[in-house]
């Protein structure tokens, strides 16, 4: 107790940046998303209520519903193949061979890019005509002409989604092979004795042991997933016909283009609201999943 | 026997060969914007494509450090990403020493939330009230002012990072330190902080890692060219007109250069770091 003094003392400064860069901007942008704010009329600001919202809710220009439904798609999508595909590396990883910290080096390095130059890599790899994507599926003989990856609106999505998944996989890479590693031999070595077999100890043993890191890993991966609009605006930038916009890039327009603050942290309050939503409901259920077990 | 040996190699052949393929994904894209990038012009826009070019060039390298000043950009970037990696590092040890060791339950918990509630905040939601705020103050365009916004955006997560690491240290270490004479600093210093030097690699890397990858904040709070990060100057070889592929992807290869060192050295801390921070959610 005497010494928490000198322990608030030593965490005060983080604190104290966290307080000015982080909590103070947050309210006053919270403040800008019922303001009409803009780089416009800044002689002019004054509260609107709730117009900002209304007007996002309610825009003709781009339908709130796409925008929403392209954000679940985004989320969902890239979420989910990121995990199969990243426990699936982490799997193969687990048993050591001769240069597997050199070979985790190249597999996880995606990892440390920049997600905008990621978005501006693929959507070199998937340009219509000099795209190398095209050129070989073109070789192989899977396709006979040339796919719209970015152009074509039907498609954009699932090739914003498929460099998405490509960068998200070392994370739960990283993190699975970790936990993978902390589960003791022995459970394995009996669950042998009892006769399972490679498929009921992943289910059996494996996944129960390392759940609490699954259940951590995937809430904040949701949460980096949903405020990752880094790739889409390097790729599409929302385009064509807003089949790719999502609330993050919609939100970055409103800013860098329209110059309207208000809409733009407007798009902020909305998205935090709804990752605070999916955070309470995730929990709810991974916790009362943990109850039956 | 010998059935069940048969069952084992095949087991083994596809075991390397989804490790191949998963090598290859993970590598190709890169590989393909290196070869971008020595292609010259005629090569780059080539149809048929191009697989080798017949006459690699540096072409794109030397307009990129003469003619848009590349070097300066990425002179700011370090500057910017080493010095605000370094702060954030010594915040978050500190925080993350003190966040492990109090006793207080109740407060530690609302900490501890609270720095976890920061990764749901979307960046542009705090970089226009401190755009205005600067531009008020007549400091945007200075990178002192961006490297301080980065120090806060990361020294959260590199908090909880630095707690869990400390978490593993039992408190008797720094007893053990005190009955020698030493006081609670110098047993931090003597007896702990050797225990935790792959966790300090991890969170520098961490920080570094993110910093240098950031774009929208740097776009918003610079706007003079000779002040550019490197995602910035990446950022505008965008025009209206496209994209020129020859420098864009020499500048991407240049910008991958450091993230690649960093990894490369502290990859075996990232991963140990990472996981550590993450586990204990």
């Amino acid at each position: 107790m005497k010494k928490d003094k000198w322990y608030l003392l030593m965490i005060l400064p983080a604190i104290a940046f966290i307080c000015f860069f982080i909590f103070y901007p947050l309210f006053k942008g919270g403040l800008m998303a019922f303001q009409n704010y803009s780089l416009f009329n800044l002689k002019d600001i004054r509260f609107i209520g709730l117009e900002n919202i209304k007007a996002i809710l309610f825009s003709k220009a781009v339908s709130f519903r796409l925008i929403l439904l392209n954000t679940v798609k985004w989320l969902v999508l890239s979420l989910v193949f990121q995990f199969l595909l990243g426990f699936t590396l982490a799997l193969l990883l687990r048993k050591p061979f001769k240069g597997r910290s050199v070979y985790c080096g190249f597999v996880f390095y995606p990892w440390a890019l920049c997600g905008f130059a990621i978005g501006l890599i693929w959507s070199w790899l998937f340009n219509g005509q000099l795209g190398v994507i095209n050129d070989l599926l073109m070789k192989v003989g899977l396709i006979k002409e040339n796919i719209g990856w970015l152009s074509n609106p039907k498609i954009a999505m699932y090739s914003v989604v498929i460099a998405n998944v490509w960068y998200g996989i070392p994370y739960f890479g990283i993190m699975l092979l970790a936990a993978l590693q902390s589960v003791p031999n022995e459970l394995y070595e009996s669950a042998t004795i009892d006769g399972s077999n490679k498929i009921q100890q992943l289910f059996y043993v494996t996944i129960p042991y390392i759940k609490p890191t699954i259940v951590s890993t995937v809430l904040l991966r949701s949460m980096w997933i949903v405020n990752f609009p880094d790739l889409i605006y390097g790729m599409t930038n929302g385009g064509p016909v807003n089949s790719t916009h999502i609330l993050g890039t919609m939100m970055i327009n409103k800013v860098y283009k329209e110059f309207d603050y208000g809409q733009g942290s407007a798009y902020g309050v909305i998205i935090m609201g709804l990752l605070l939503i999916y955070a309470v409901i995730y929990l709810r259920i991974t916790r009362s999943s943990e109850g039956d077990m | 026997m010998s059935k069940r040996k048969v069952k084992r190699t095949a087991g083994t052949i596809v075991r390397v060969l989804i490790l191949a393929a998963f090598l290859l994904s993970a590598i190709l894209p890169l590989f393909w914007i290196f070869i971008t990038s020595f292609k010259g012009e005629t090569e780059l826009y080539a149809y048929p494509l191009v697989y080798w070019p017949k006459h690699p060039t540096f072409a794109a390298y030397k307009r990129l450090f003469s003619y848009s000043n590349f070097g300066q950009y990425f002179l700011n970037s370090l500057t910017v990403t080493l010095s605000s990696s370094a702060v954030a590092m010594v915040l978050a040890l500190m925080g993350g020493f003190a966040l492990s060791r109090f006793k207080r339950k109740k407060m530690k918990g609302i900490i501890e939330l609270l720095m976890y509630f920061t990764q749901t905040i979307p960046s542009f939601m705090i970089m226009l009230p401190l755009f205005m705020f600067f531009s008020r103050l007549k400091m945007v365009d200075n990178l002192p002012v961006l490297a301080t916004i980065y120090v806060a955006t990361v020294v959260a997560f590199c908090t909880l990072m630095s707690k869990s690491f400390f978490d593993r240290i039992p408190e008797d270490l720094e007893e053990a330190g005190k009955i020698d004479g030493c006081n609670l600093a110098q047993s931090i210093i003597h007896v702990v902080l050797p225990l935790t030097l792959p966790g300090i690699a991890a969170i520098f890397c961490f920080a570094f890692v993110n910093i240098w990858n950031e774009l929208f904040i740097a776009v918003m709070m610079i706007n003079k060219a000779t002040k550019y990060t490197v995602p910035v100057a990446l950022n505008s070889f965008i025009s209206k007109a496209g994209v020129s592929w020859d420098l864009m992807s020499a500048g991407i290869v240049v910008s991958l250069l450091p993230t690649m060192v960093v990894f490369g050295v502290g990859q075996k801390y990232i991963v140990a770091g990472l996981t550590d921070g993450g586990v204990k959610g």
